[in-house]
């Protein structure tokens, strides 16, 4: 009965997040912890009911992991000490060699769970096409796997957890509770962010008091978040529906506003939904890491990705674009190739295979489908392509006597990568990579302004009082932003002034969402997108 | 002194918030119970237009009250007035807010619960949200903002639309159905949701208080009905001391030829279907002998305009 599918249900804003808040105030500090951990459970189970198993499994898994990694390190350790010097580094590696194959183990184990759930039926699929192609009497049964919500995210926490053991950059926890609250603690468990042990578990067990300003500031931030979500993201959906799925049927004009739309929608329901993530955080005094630095002021794709979605690009970088490009192979490949090509396309090599390796497994982590590997793959070639051109454009617009730090250039660039962010959404979001193709083609081959001269652009799912008010909010948006930019820490301003000025920046921001929120009858709110990757 | 202080200008937030709602709830709500308006489900909301305390006999439900039920072939037999507050895939919030509505000018003395809507889920978000509705409308109307006129501001509200049809939807298309034999006996009980049961139990609440009877109606449809729905319907009937009536059981009293009697292979009945069970129904509440005969009280002669434009309607198709 209780169930719930996102954190903008009336059940989650209403119920769940009051009463464990107010259960939080009311116990005393070694209490808070297990009234974080049930909250955390009771959501978890609330959305994904039985499949809570895996979370626990993951737990205990990662708690009993690192501790064996913890033992083999000290036991080597000591073992070490014992030894004479001549003899001490043979030992050293036979002991990271076991470290290394129980590592090993655990990322088999943890990824292959990922793998099987997420992965087996598109693996099982393409695998199946192969066979027809080839005439093949076998076919596989594709299995139907359900997914956990978050299984994406604290897949890579744990991963990340026992890396860190690994690396000796933490310790392994001996206490299972807190790595249990860092599994799951609730406001991030299905969307992010990934955090690391380092940054969050040991807020999580501090458990401070509630305090008036961590109340009052986290509230603001869900209040702006549940602002994105509903009045814009959920008044952009049945428009995205409706062209992405009948896409023939839309000439590319209308394409284009889809495709612009669900950048924007995306956008508004992912840093939506971290800011109500990081604000429910504040409540109980923790820290979340930040997943979005206003984005869409980028000036090249490779700067995008430093400012969207962060926690998985620091993830990515972390965990395998370094280990790749420290790895002996690609070491040698790089000293090998900066003899033969300089110092700037030569690093680039090993580089890129690093880099490819990450945007498959980015591409990949977002969806088990051709078009989320054409996505990684894109962003991988605009990436590449602006590390290899970088000489060639200093070069032309020196000749050119353009200035790269005027506000036109920078202004060009910021549209430019827009732009290109949305033409990579198109491919993200269509049903199917053949689809996507075709909806990128119409832009191109069948564009007119008859959607918007008779008016029928208005009839798809947005009237012209949608568009308005999205313009209105994305406006406010931009210049909240525009702020940040500039270092504004708007909220500790706003705090700063009169209670009437405070009272009425709040009265204005839940009476936008009250009104002008796309809920009720007549509305599809949307799914949140990130969770179901 | 720190807490005090904050204590109050969290009261003051609160009182304010309230206020504004109540406000923006005053300016959105409909001002009239038309759809150029902004009134939602205006055929069963007519009831909002009808002259004070002149319905005997108010029809909650979903599709199958408003295709089953015809309140005119009612007044033309019985003398009885009755409205059909049906709307199509009804769920038990929206029926308890169209009860409270009708409620509010109206003092029916019976009040008919088709049986249908009460295993249609409702989700609890959608159950919080309308009870919020319930108190404070901007959160139902919030999307009037698109088409507010100068009238919405002054606040000026009135009610003055009716329907003749008294929210029964005609329709005498025939398909017919394949099934017929859908009521076979079993001691299985189908599940009603928990929060279906709270509202059917609050309905009946508010009917007790209200001095009115609540009766289950199951109307005919080889869809939508079966033995296990009979037996929830029959134990939950039981359980709060209502009548109940299934015409799916009663084949001699309600001879429904699912030949000819429905208009799409037996989810819904047609009109000759719903003039099958408004006979019956008329006949059931003569019986019961709690209702008055209106056809000669001057006080309801728009009853027999109502009647003539149905009439019209049932003969020029």
């Amino acid at each position: 009965m209780f169930a719930m599918n996102s954190y903008f249900s009336v059940q989650y804003l209403a119920v769940l997040l009051p009463v464990t808040v107010v259960l939080y105030a009311v116990m005393p500090q070694k209490a808070r912890r297990v009234v974080l951990l049930l909250a955390s459970y009771a959501f978890f189970w609330a959305v994904s009911g039985k499949l809570l198993v895996y979370l626990l499994a993951s737990t205990l898994s990662i708690h009993l992991l690192g501790l064996w990694l913890s033992h083999l390190q000290e036991k080597g350790d000591r073992y070490v000490k014992t030894l004479p010097k001549e003899a001490r580094k043979p030992a050293k590696a036979k002991s990271l060699r076991r470290q290394r194959a129980v590592m090993a183990f655990a990322v088999v184990l943890h990824v292959g769970i990922l793998l099987t759930l997420k992965y087996s039926r598109f693996f099982i699929t393409n695998v199946n096409a192969l066979f027809q192609f080839f005439r093949s009497p076998f076919m596989l049964s594709v299995p139907a796997f359900l997914l956990p919500i978050g299984i994406s995210f604290y897949t890579l926490q744990a991963v990340s957890y026992l890396f860190d053991v690994y690396r000796r950059k933490i310790p392994a926890d001996h206490n299972l509770l807190r790595l249990a609250l860092f599994m799951g603690f609730f406001p991030q468990i299905m969307e992010g962010p990934i955090c690391r042990y380092s940054d969050t578990a040991a807020q999580l067990w501090e458990v401070p008091s509630l305090s008036w300003r961590n109340l009052t500031f986290g509230l603001q931030r869900i209040l702006f978040g549940v602002m994105k979500k509903m009045v814009v993201a959920d008044r952009l959906n049945i428009l995205i529906q409706n062209v992405f799925t009948n896409y023939e049927a839309y000439d590319g004009f209308v394409t284009a506003i889809a495709v612009v739309c669900y950048t924007v929608q995306l956008y508004m329901d992912f840093s939506g939904t971290m800011d109500l993530v990081i604000g429910t955080a504040q409540i109980f005094g923790v820290k979340l890491p930040e997943n979005f630095q206003r984005p869409f002021f980028s000036h090249t794709i490779s700067e995008f990705w430093k400012r969207w979605h962060i926690t998985l690009g620091t993830w990515f970088k972390d965990y395998i674009f370094y280990p790749l490009s420290m790895s002996k192979p690609l070491k040698k490949l790089t000293s090998h190739a900066r003899k033969h090509l300089g110092n700037h396309f030569g690093p680039l090599i090993s580089g890129s295979i690093a880099l490819f390796c990450v945007w498959v497994c980015n591409g990949l982590w977002h969806g088990a489908g051709w078009h989320y590997l054409f996505f990684g793959m894109y962003h991988f070639v605009l990436i590449l392509c602006g590390s290899l051109f970088e000489p060639l454009v200093i070069k032309v617009t020196g000749i050119l006597h353009i200035r790269r730090d005027s506000a036109a250039y920078r202004g060009m660039q910021i549209v430019r990568t827009g732009l290109l962010v949305c033409v990579g959404e198109l491919f993200f979001r269509a049903e199917g990579l053949r689809a996507g193709l075709i909806m990128f083609q119409k832009m191109f081959t069948d564009f007119s302004l008859a959607a918007f001269d008779d008016r029928s652009l208005f009839t798809i799912g947005m009237d012209k009082y949608d568009f308005l008010i999205v313009f209105l909010v994305m406006v406010l948006i931009f210049l909240i932003s525009l702020q940040q930019e500039k270092g504004i820490v708007l909220r500790e301003s706003i705090a700063a002034r009169p209670l009437a000025i405070r009272f009425a920046v709040y009265y204005a921001l839940i009476l936008l969402i009250v009104i002008f929120g796309a809920y009720g009858a007549g509305y599809v709110p949307v799914d949140p997108i990130y969770a179901g990757f | 002194m720190k807490y005090v202080k904050r204590g109050a200008a969290a009261v003051l937030f609160f009182v304010g918030l309230v206020g504004l709602l109540w406000a923006s709830s005053w300016i959105v709500t409909p001002k009239n119970n038309m759809k150029e308006f902004g009134m939602e489900e205006v055929s069963a909301n007519g009831i909002l237009g009808e002259k004070d305390n002149t319905i005997d006999v108010l029809v909650l439900g979903d599709s199958e009250s408003y295709s089953a039920i015809t309140p005119m072939q009612l007044w033309k037999e019985t003398g009885y007035t009755a409205y059909v507050c049906g709307t199509s895939a009804q769920t038990l919030d929206y029926t308890n807010r169209l009860l409270r509505r009708a409620f509010e000018d109206q003092t029916p003395k019976l009040v008919i619960l088709e049986t249908n809507a009460i295993f249609r889920k409702v989700a609890l978000s959608k159950a919080m949200l309308s009870t919020l509705g319930n108190v404070l409308p901007v959160f139902q109307y919030h999307d009037r903002w698109k088409d507010l006129n100068e009238n919405d501001w002054k606040g000026n509200v009135k009610f003055t639309w009716t329907n003749d049809l008294k929210g029964y939807r005609y329709n005498a298309n025939i398909v017919p159905s394949k099934i017929v034999d859908y009521m076979v006996p079993t001691k299985d009980i189908a599940n009603i949701p928990e929060l279906n049961r709270q509202y059917v139990e609050s309905i009946k609440n508010y009917c007790d208080e209200h001095g009115a009877k609540l009766i289950f109606l199951s109307t005919p449809s080889t869809i939508n009905w079966n033995y296990k729905r009979h037996n929830a319907v029959a134990q939950l009937a039981d359980d709060l001391q209502c009548d109940y009536v299934d015409l799916n059981l009663m084949t001699e009293e309600v001879p429904i030829n699912w030949h000819t009697d429905t208009r799409d292979k037996g989810d819904h009945l047609n009109h000759a279907g719903a003039v099958k069970v408004t006979r019956y129904l008329g006949i059931y509440l003569q019986n019961r002998k709690e209702l008055t005969d209106h056809r000669d009280d001057p006080h309801y002669a728009k009853w027999d305009d109502s009647l003539k434009k149905y009439e019209a309607k049932v003969k020029a198709k």
